[in-house]
């Protein structure tokens, strides 16, 4: 048990400072591919016998490296293919959160829309193959992360999901994972931020200042996204706008050129490049749209690291309940061996001493004991609490260290391609609209 | 006027305007007038610092607009080159009554019936409409180019500098038009207008409000013009088309007015775009660079939107408006020709008329007239009424002839006026869209370059932090969080005494925060 502890203290430091560690570079996804394809309509029976129509992804699995030894024993073909549903997914995911609950879980794509500018943008029908497209790559997503992370893609459950076809559901119940106390803790920390209420059970009397930071970073993270994604979305409107205005001065030019002799040619082909400028925003905000579903996927971390500082309090706080337990603990023992003396104004003691007497010595050495047994058994819980809280905080930091590394090239990723399509689309319309000047200079 | 000097000149001056680069030869420039128009911007580029009488702050558009009223038609023998004038110099007056703008107007020209070469006078909008008036009047089968609206209901300020500025604009276009026009040109209401002084113009104005009962005989030749029986299919042609290139340019107006409202608020979201990218800079480390580049992209994007919105409403929309104007201005003038060859056919009818009338004596019994009930002699009767007759048919045959005239004028100034401008439409509209593209293309440019800088500003950053990473080797293995242990739940350790304190000693360390 001295290792664990010496191991999580190592873990506290850089992360490549052993040299066994150096091994571990790779993932399992540098060994092969996942994807989440071919969304297909199914309908089937609920468990209270209604018909019920949902959506099935299929999700393909190819190894590229089959001598690997990262690789688990039980993937023994080279390519794999099941179908999951939506609930599926979150099923692991919720496994997968109760297992390692100091990892920043990836998160999955929304269940449900509840932004309001988004339903405005006809989004809310679970089966528009918009949203079924971009909630696709939302999950393929969920899966590439989940395989890039060192500790989570060794998990059997997710080893499973992605090759036993039957009975996965339950081989993930059989770990009995709904049973474990975290469990309670995801679940009440689901439950916050949805609500968006500061649970203020937990008063914490030493609020450890890194989660405290991480908990308004986490807040700063998710406002800030949100407001761009919102403006960005009434953007995206508006140069909708613009361009298929455009298609009118196509419509125009045409009529136009219908009864003018010389200049109708130059006029006709002026009103073709309008159109064309008009259609041309599709394929753009559509692209764009994938940089905003990636933003968005952030916009959900900042839900998991909140959950992380959440249990941290939760951990934290269970230490002080048990510290004060002791203190009380040995308080009372105190109080007895120096013979019951009620000097503190009211007490029960100084009560049941004045009206049933005074314990014999018998009773208050059985009591004294009784204590003794009770202060160890205290003690014990709390060294196992601080165990749990430092290896917690140990392991979680470091996640989020991990995490935030992750994020740094994910952003600049997204503001690359973001500013990549900008340029792209500056480059088509100076090209559009010299091809329509030449329409007009050759008049 | 029309000689070879004249084909010389405009030879010459057509490489000249567009662009005052380039001397053009003294000879072919006796007026000077192309340096003078350099001159010209000179004084403009100079006067644009602190003058308070400025005409704004884009110089260049305001040039380009001024040599473009004075850059010439394709040359045409008729076509005049010795009358210049130009608008500018927008002054508030403010009186008792009223407030209201003057503009200069100098004229500068050869021709032998001005006493002077030069002319420098100070006219309002009223004068012009006077003008335009009167030009309708004296020229009624002419095409007499529009005037910009007296309104303009959008902006209720009549004093901004962008109304002035498009107004002076318009304002100069409309005289060049005239003064390159073989007829008006030399009439005597624009003499006036470009010459005399305040209080002369005065007085010609009060004068012309007699004039116009004039308008009122031939009222009932106003009739419309499908009333016409000889009109011309080339007519009919004539009027379908105003009427469609009338509203078509209607339709540019309005579809360029949608488009402006969309993109002010477009605008108005990038406003509030950047300023997300630099707030959500202050809670990164790393990004912040990266992410200030995005807030200054957008910036610049919006300027460059700023720009092209104001080109839009300023520059591009003013010369589609005059169109409209110039397609009820060719309604007005097809509507008079009409009216003429209605009056002819209307006097057609009466000789026939008449020429009726007078078979129709010859048959006629006069013991029933009037003039035989009071004693007359019914012959004498049939002689006098024959007489009155010929003399009105001898006078209506005259009137024919003069009609007929008329209508040939008509169709022949029409004829050339419509071709003259067509050939100035085409013109126009080669420039005025291939402006417009010219923007776009500008706005486009500015973009791309904002965006280039913005990628080259987040790429910059990650070069650097690739660098410092190197050195330590934990960025070269991404996602692993390298825990050695290997247990996937957490398990309290067992309560054994003496690694009691061990751990103790560790999870103390640990709460302390080592990481």
């Amino acid at each position: 048990m001295a290792d664990v502890g010496s191991d999580s203290a190592q873990e506290g430091g850089s992360e490549a400072s052993t040299p066994s560690s150096s091994k571990r570079v790779t993932s399992l996804l540098s060994v092969m591919e996942i994807s989440v394809t071919e969304p297909e309509r199914r309908t089937g029976v609920t468990a209270i016998n209604m018909k019920e129509t949902y959506t099935v992804y299929l999700v393909e699995t190819r190894i590229t490296d089959m001598k690997s030894e990262l690789l688990p024993e039980t993937f023994t073909d080279e390519t794999f293919s099941l179908w999951r549903r939506y609930s599926e997914f979150e099923l692991l995911r919720n496994y997968l959160c109760v297992t390692y609950p100091a990892v920043v879980i990836p998160p999955l794509p929304e269940k449900k829309i509840h932004m309001m500018w988004q339903k405005l943008s006809g989004g809310e029908d679970k089966f528009d193959p918009d949203f079924i497209e971009r909630r696709r790559a939302g999950l393929e997503s969920f899966l590439l992360r989940v395989a890039a992370h060192g500790q989570l893609s060794q998990d059997k459950i997710f080893h499973c999901f992605l090759h036993l076809g039957e009975n996965w559901k339950e081989t993930v119940l059989a770990t009995g994972y709904q049973n474990k106390k975290i469990y309670l803790i995801l679940r009440t920390a689901q439950m916050d931020s949805r609500l968006k209420t500061l649970n203020a059970q937990f008063r914490l009397k030493n609020p450890d200042r890194r989660f405290q930071d991480l908990k308004n970073y986490s807040s700063e993270l998710e406002a800030n996204i949100a407001n761009l994604l919102k403006i960005r979305e009434r953007l995206a409107e508006r140069l909708y706008g613009i361009h298929k205005i455009h298609a009118n001065y196509g419509r125009v030019f045409s009529e136009w050129s219908g009864i003018e002799k010389e200049m109708g040619d130059g006029l006709q082909s002026a009103g073709h490049f309008m159109d064309v400028y008009a259609a041309s925003i599709d394929s753009m905000l559509e692209e764009e749209d994938t940089y905003a579903d990636a933003l968005k996927e952030y916009l959900y971390f900042a839900d998991a690291l909140r959950s992380i500082c959440r249990k941290q309090e939760l951990l934290q706080y269970e230490v002080e309940k048990l510290e004060d337990k002791l203190v009380y603990l040995k308080a009372q023992k105190e109080q007895m061996e120096q013979g019951g003396d009620v000097k503190s104004g009211f007490s029960l003691k100084g009560m049941t001493t004045k009206l049933f007497g005074a314990d014999t010595p018998e009773t208050r050495d059985k009591k004294i004991k009784l204590l003794e047994e009770q202060t160890q058994q205290t003690e014990e819980q709390l060294q196992a609490a601080k165990w749990e809280l430092s290896t917690y905080i140990d392991r979680s930091l470091q996640d989020v260290e991990r995490f935030k590394r992750q994020k740094v090239r994910d952003l600049r990723e997204i503001f690359i391609n973001y500013s990549i399509m900008q340029i792209k689309l500056c480059k088509k319309g100076i090209s559009l609209w010299n091809n329509t000047k030449e329409c007009f200079t050759k008049m | 006027m029309a000689d070879g000097t004249d084909s010389g000149f405009s030879e010459g001056q057509s490489s000249g305007p567009g662009g005052s680069s380039g001397p053009i030869s003294p000879d072919l420039d006796p007026l000077n007038i192309t340096t003078s128009t350099v001159d010209l911007e000179e004084s403009l580029d100079m006067g644009a610092e602190g003058d308070p009488k400025s005409t704004g702050d884009d110089i260049t558009t305001l040039t380009q607009s001024s040599l473009a009223g004075l850059r010439l038609d394709d040359a045409l023998a008729s076509d005049v080159h010795d009358l210049f004038v130009t608008v500018d110099d927008p002054e508030k007056h403010i009186t008792n009554m009223e407030s209201y703008i003057t503009y200069r107007v100098t004229t500068k020209t050869t021709r032998s019936d001005y006493d002077s070469h030069e002319y420098v006078v100070r006219r309002r909008y009223q004068d012009f409409l006077w003008l335009r008036e009167r030009l309708e009047a004296t020229n009624p089968t002419h095409l007499i180019p529009p005037l910009p609206e007296k309104h303009s209901f959008r902006r209720l300020d009549r004093f901004s500098p962008e109304f002035l500025k498009t107004r002076q604009a318009a304002l100069q276009k409309f005289l060049s038009r005239i003064v390159d026009h073989p007829t008006l040109s030399f009439n005597e209401n624009l003499t006036i207008f470009l010459t005399a002084k305040a209080w002369e113009l005065a007085s010609h104005r009060k004068q012309a409000q007699g004039i116009m009962g004039k308008m009122g005989s031939s009222m009932r030749s106003m009739a419309a013009g499908y009333m016409l029986k000889n009109r011309s299919p080339e007519y009919a042609t004539m009027q379908e088309y105003v009427n469609t290139f009338g509203a078509k340019m209607g339709t540019i107006d309005r579809i360029n007015q949608r488009l402006l409202k969309e993109m002010t608020d477009y605008q108005q979201d990038l406003r509030e775009f950047g300023p997300v990218f630099t707030l959500w800079s202050n809670s990164e480390t790393e990004l912040a660079p990266a992410m200030l580049g995005m807030a200054s992209g957008v910036e610049k994007c919006e300027k460059a939107l700023d720009q092209q919105i104001s080109d839009q409403e300023h520059v591009f929309a003013p010369p589609v408006k005059e169109y409209i104007l110039y397609a009820e201005a060719m309604k007005a003038v097809l509507k008079r020709r009409d009216s003429i060859q209605m009056e002819y056919e209307l006097t057609v009818e009466d000789l026939s008329r008449k020429r009726n009338d007078r078979e129709q004596l010859k048959m006629s019994d006069q013991s029933y007239s009037l003039g035989a009930f009071l004693g007359k002699d019914p012959e004498e009767v049939r002689q006098q009424k024959r007489t009155k007759l010929d003399s009105q048919i001898e006078e209506l045959l005259k009137q024919v002839e003069v009609s007929n005239d008329s209508v040939e004028c008509a169709n022949a100034d029409l004829k050339a006026d419509l071709e003259r401008w067509h050939r100035n439409k085409r013109r126009d509209v080669k420039e005025v869209f291939s402006e417009l593209c010219d923007r776009n293309i500008q706005y486009y440019q500015e973009c791309l370059s904002a965006w280039e800088e913005t990628l080259q500003e987040i790429n910059q950053k990650s070069e650097l932090e690739t660098a410092s990473t190197l050195a330590t080797p934990t960025s070269s293995c991404p996602d692993t969080p390298n825990l050695a242990t290997p247990t996937s739940s957490i398990t309290p350790p067992l309560p054994a005494t003496p690694t009691k304190g061990g751990t103790e000693g560790g999870a103390a360390e640990g709460q302390g925060g080592t990481q």
